[in-house]
């Protein structure tokens, strides 16, 4: 593994990792700015798509969503050379994301409960405890899911209270473990599960929703569905 | 039919969705679905749901919008030489 950071490193181990490097004519302790751009362009650059999707989940327009990975994609190369070679890139670019759409965009639009959504009791959140009741509904359920386009399910995603919608996406859209979640939205991974767990239940209930309303699945199936 | 682990699955089936269990219970939880009918169709729905919300949210960047990034990186490259 190639030591980067300079300043953290032991001498030894400093020493055993210029041997690694590309010949130069100068000793140095660390990589040239062209290197630490050459590696950048190489690692960072092909997470564009996914921080963009990502963007959008949060800005919700396009305009937004460009102007916030551009600034992400500066503030991390700024930082790179204290990035640690080896472990996950994609964690890492994904807290810079957060951090700065946290602090630059989110005190634009905050919405009214925000800071106590994880304080809202079950019922208070809606019921959608159980759905669909017996196999043969819970069947149709998931084919009618599949069955919704894509509009309808990222407009149940942008419906979710914000901060259930960033765990549902970190989890289900990136496959972030739980652990990393935490860190990128810097909660404990107990609060992770939670809305996790509150977020998957709302969407699931706005997208029986939709396929309710498209026909998709019977109006009234008399199972306890909640309204 | 009482404790059938209908309970502990159900329990767990998001972490299980999500494959942040011990070998172990993710071992117990696949048995178990193997051979419940019901347990295994709830698990279907959530992950069909996983699947549908992951093929929704893919996004290309736009052109300008990587050609703009890729500019700024040359430019931060440049201007450090």
């Amino acid at each position: 593994m190639l030591v980067l950071d300079a300043t953290t490193a032991p001498e030894s181990v400093m020493l055993g990792g210029i041997d690694s490097w590309p010949m130069v004519d100068t000793p140095r302790t660390e990589p040239t700015p062209d290197e630490l751009r050459g590696l950048f362009a190489e690692q960072a650059i092909p997470f564009m798509d996914q921080l963009y999707a990502a963007a959008m989940r949060m800005t919700r327009n396009p305009a937004d969503a460009g102007d916030l990975v551009q600034e992400t994609y500066t503030k991390a190369f700024a930082a790179f050379k204290g990035f640690e070679q080896g472990t996950n890139l994609k964690a890492w670019l994904y807290r810079i994301l957060t951090n700065t759409y946290i602090n630059s965009y989110r005190k634009n639009q905050r919405s009214p409960y925000q800071g106590t959504i994880d304080e809202l009791e079950d019922w208070q959140l809606g019921s959608a405890e159980s759905l669909t009741q017996g196999r043969t509904t819970r069947s149709a359920e998931a084919e009618a899911i599949d069955h919704l386009p894509d509009s309808d399910v990222k407009e149940a995603l942008q419906s979710i209270p914000e901060d259930f919608r960033l765990a549902v996406y970190l989890a289900d859209v990136e496959g972030f473990a739980y652990q990393e979640i935490a860190d990128i939205m810097k909660t404990p991974v107990g609060t992770v599960m939670s809305r996790l767990h509150r977020g998957r239940r709302l969407l699931r209930e706005r997208l029986a929703d939709y396929a309710r309303e498209r026909g998709y699945i019977a109006a009234d199936t008399s199972t306890g569905s909640k309204k | 039919m009482t404790d059938c682990g209908c309970d502990k699955a159900k329990a767990e089936l998001e972490e299980f969705l999500h494959r942040e269990l011990s070998e172990q219970d993710l071992q117990d939880i696949q048995e178990h679905l193997d051979g419940c009918e019901d347990c295994s169709t709830e698990h279907l729905v959530g992950l069909t749901l996983s699947q549908k919300v992951q093929r929704a949210c893919q996004e290309k960047a736009p052109d300008e919008l990587r050609a703009s990034i890729l500019a700024s990186l040359d430019r931060a490259g440049s201007a450090s030489r």
